[in-house]
Formats: C-alpha cells, structure tokens, sequence
C-alpha cells in the first residue's frame, strides 16, 4: 500500500506549488504533446534541462521523482532493450542473427528511455505540486466550455471531488474488511491467481454494502441541504490567474520555439 | 433522483480506485492483474455504472506515472470497451452472456492500450496487446462468477435505481 501513495500531494510554498492549478495542468499536456517534437540530442538535452529546471523549482527531493519511475521501471527497460537490439542503422558493433547493436539503435534507447523518464518526471510534478480538489477545480474550469454542448461539467467535476474525497476513506475501509476476514481465516494475495481472486468474494460484498450505504446516506444529506445541482453554485476556493501564470505559458511558448527551430 | 445517481457512481469510481491502490500493487506497466477490472462487470448488471467505472479509471490514472498518457488512452479503452458492450446486447438478458460479451470488447479494444506505447515509445504493439489483454482475459474472465454471486448478494441494480 505504501508503494502507491495515493494523491502524492506535498505541501509546500514554492514557485511551481503557488502557480495556478490551471497553469500546471495546461503546461503538462502541452509537455506531453511537444515531447513529441524532440528528435535529436540537441532537443532531448534542452528538454531535460528544461525539467530538471523545473523539479528544482519545486524544491521536492529529487527521490520523490524517482520514486515515480520505479514502477514503470520494467516497462521502461524492456522497451529500451528491444529498441537496441532491434534497430539498423548506422555503425553496427555486434550481429547475430536478426539481433544487432547499432550505433542508431543505441541512440534510440537512449532517447525512449529519456521521453519515458521526461514525461514521469511532469507527470510526478504535477501531483505532487498541486492538490486533487484543486486539479478538480482546474479540470471543471477548463471543461466549461463543453456545457454549450450539452456536457454534464458541473456534475462531473462534482463527482471527480466526491470520489477524491472518498478514496482515502474507502482504502481504510477495504484494509479494515480485509483484516477481519484475515483473522477468520481468509488468505490474501496466496496461491494462485484463481485462489487469489476467490479470496476477494470476501471482501467484495461487504465493501459494496458499506459504501453503498455511504451513497445513500451522503445523497441524502446533499438533498436535505438543498443540492440541486451545478447551476448557479457559488465556489469556496477560488482561482486566480497571476502573472508567473502568465510566464510559464510564456516560457511553454519559447520552449515549443526552441524545439522546432532545433530539431532535425 | 440524479443526486443518488450522482453520488452512487462518484462512491464507486472510489471504490474502483481504493481497491487498485490497497488490493493489486502491480497495477502500471505492461502486464496488469488490476484487480479493480472486475469493476467493469458492474456495467453489465446496470449501464448507470458505466460513468463510474469511466470516472475511477479518470482518478486512478491521475496518479499514474505516465499522467495524461494513461488518462486519455485509459478512459477511450474502458468508455468504449462498455459502451460497445451495452449496444451489442441491447436485447440480451442473460448476464453471464452480456459478462463474456463484456470481456470480448474488453480484449479486443486492448490495441488502444498497446498503441498508446507504440505511439508513444515505439513499444512493441503486438506483444503489449498480447499481455494487456491477457491481464483483462484473466481477471475478467474469474470475475464473471465472482461479480454474478456478489450481485446476487448485493443486487447493483436495486442500488442505482433506488427501489
């Protein structure tokens, strides 16, 4: 359970931790799509920079970062792996059979294993800069155009925060149902995987009643309360775009320049 | 009564995500045994539990490593998975036939999966495909009875309509 901490959120008053949620969210889907346009050493190196600038300004320990690569990390190696030993291309230094190490082949690894370690590292930034009901927020603010079309946003949004909300809760509430059937006997996470899922039955109908019953209860409050749904509802935290906003979507902008003019 | 529908699915999109984090540890990556998949069951006792399920797969990838990657190709994958299903058996009642049908669309539409790391790092499509619709054949699959004998404990249905 410690592995996965849930909402990776660390509190802090840095730079990137005081910018707008909405801010963080755009500029790592930005991130995302123009890794994309990295093709040579020069754009990957100025891409790294880039991002390891950034995980400075969060001032988070760097092994927080690397902590959110160490599950990806048989994916990321197995993926490299086949890159060099799969591609022609350039100087070749060993061949056996269809398997070869290539100089292009080498270079390619480097640079999956780098686009897999650069889009980790924005990803881990933005959870752990920014608290989830505040990227609820952002993710409500930013759909709100859909609701011309029709789009239930209010009610999404409003679902993403009950869910948030609820996670840690019910995560205590399936470690609770699973130490009391473990101490009447039931066997987790032993023998093989058609016993191990038999031993969920368990833990499944319990858990379904108690939280159904949460829901039910929970509705119920909201409509006593006098929930009636998104329209017209007033906010207690409030979004404020400010000029360092600004400056990243600036710098997003300049990054995105540099890239192009750059690459190959 | 949308409130109850409303929060119904919000509880179990929690559900979905608490039971990837506390019950399965190997959930990211190339090879999962998420064994929150069987949540994709509950579509086929009451399609009212398709936006949970979306809206669990929304919140767990939030928080995976790969973040946007994960949230957009995750949610096309389990959203079209079950909506396919739904429209596929319409006219269906018998639920075991509805759960393998389910199963199917899940299997199949696993390319998404595979893509998204072929797209991405040039992973090797056929190979991933094969191991993440592995993963859903699995889980899913032992699901089936497990999901069918909990409903009739639970009765999902009664749940979301509210009788």
């Amino acid at each position: 359970m410690d592995k996965l901490i849930f909402g990776r959120y660390i509190p802090g008053t840095s730079w990137i931790h005081r910018l707008d949620p909405r801010a963080k969210l755009l500029a790592t889907m930005f991130f995302i799509i123009i890794i994309f346009l990295a093709n040579n050493w020069q754009t990957y190196l100025l891409l790294l920079l880039f991002t390891l600038l950034a995980v400075k300004l969060t001032d988070i320990k760097f092994s927080f970062f690397i902590n959110g690569v160490k599950p990806m990390i048989w994916l990321i190696l197995f993926t490299v792996v086949l890159q060099v030993l799969f591609t022609s291309g350039g100087e070749t230094y060993f061949q056996w059979g269809p398997i070869m190490v290539t100089s292009q082949g080498l270079l390619n690894g480097v640079f999956i294993f780098c686009r897999f370690v650069l889009i980790i590292f924005m990803s881990t930034l933005l959870t752990l800069t920014t608290m989830p009901l505040s990227l609820t927020d952002a993710i409500e603010y930013l759909l709100r155009p859909l609701t011309k079309l029709k789009v239930p946003v209010y009610e999404i949004a409003l679902m993403l925060s009950i869910a948030l909300r609820f996670v840690p809760t019910l995560m205590d509430e399936t470690e609770k149902i699973m130490n009391a059937q473990r101490a009447r006997g039931v066997d987790f996470g032993e023998g093989n995987i058609f016993q191990q899922m038999k031993a969920i039955v368990p833990l499944l109908i319990p858990l379904f009643v108690s939280s159904f019953n949460r829901a039910e209860e929970l509705a119920t409050a909201m409509e006593a309360r006098g929930y009636q749904g998104g329209e017209g509802r007033t906010k207690y935290r409030q979004l404020h775009w400010q000029t360092s906003d600004t400056i990243v979507m600036l710098t997003f902008a300049v990054l995105t320049g540099a890239l192009i003019f750059l690459r190959n | 009564m949308k409130t109850k529908y409303l929060v119904t699915n919000a509880i179990v999109a929690a559900l979905y995500v608490a039971v990837t984090v506390v019950v399965a540890p190997i959930s990211y990556g190339a090879v999962q045994f998420r064994l929150s998949e069987v949540f994709n069951h509950l579509a086929v006792f009451n399609k009212k539990y398709i936006i949970g399920i979306g809206t669990g797969v929304f919140v767990a990838n939030l928080f995976s490593p790969l973040g946007w990657y994960d949230i957009v190709f995750g949610l096309a994958h389990s959203l079209i998975s079950l909506i396919a299903m739904t429209l596929l058996t319409r006219h269906v009642k018998n639920e075991w036939i509805k759960m393998a049908v389910n199963i199917s669309m899940f299997v199949f539409f696993s390319f998404i999966i595979a893509w998204e790391l072929k797209l991405a790092f040039d992973a090797p499509f056929w190979l991933n495909y094969g191991f993440v619709a592995l993963g859903e054949l699995v889980v899913m699959g032992i699901g089936m009875p497990i999901m069918k004998y909990v409903n009739d404990k639970v009765h999902f249905t009664q749940y979301m309509e509210g009788k």
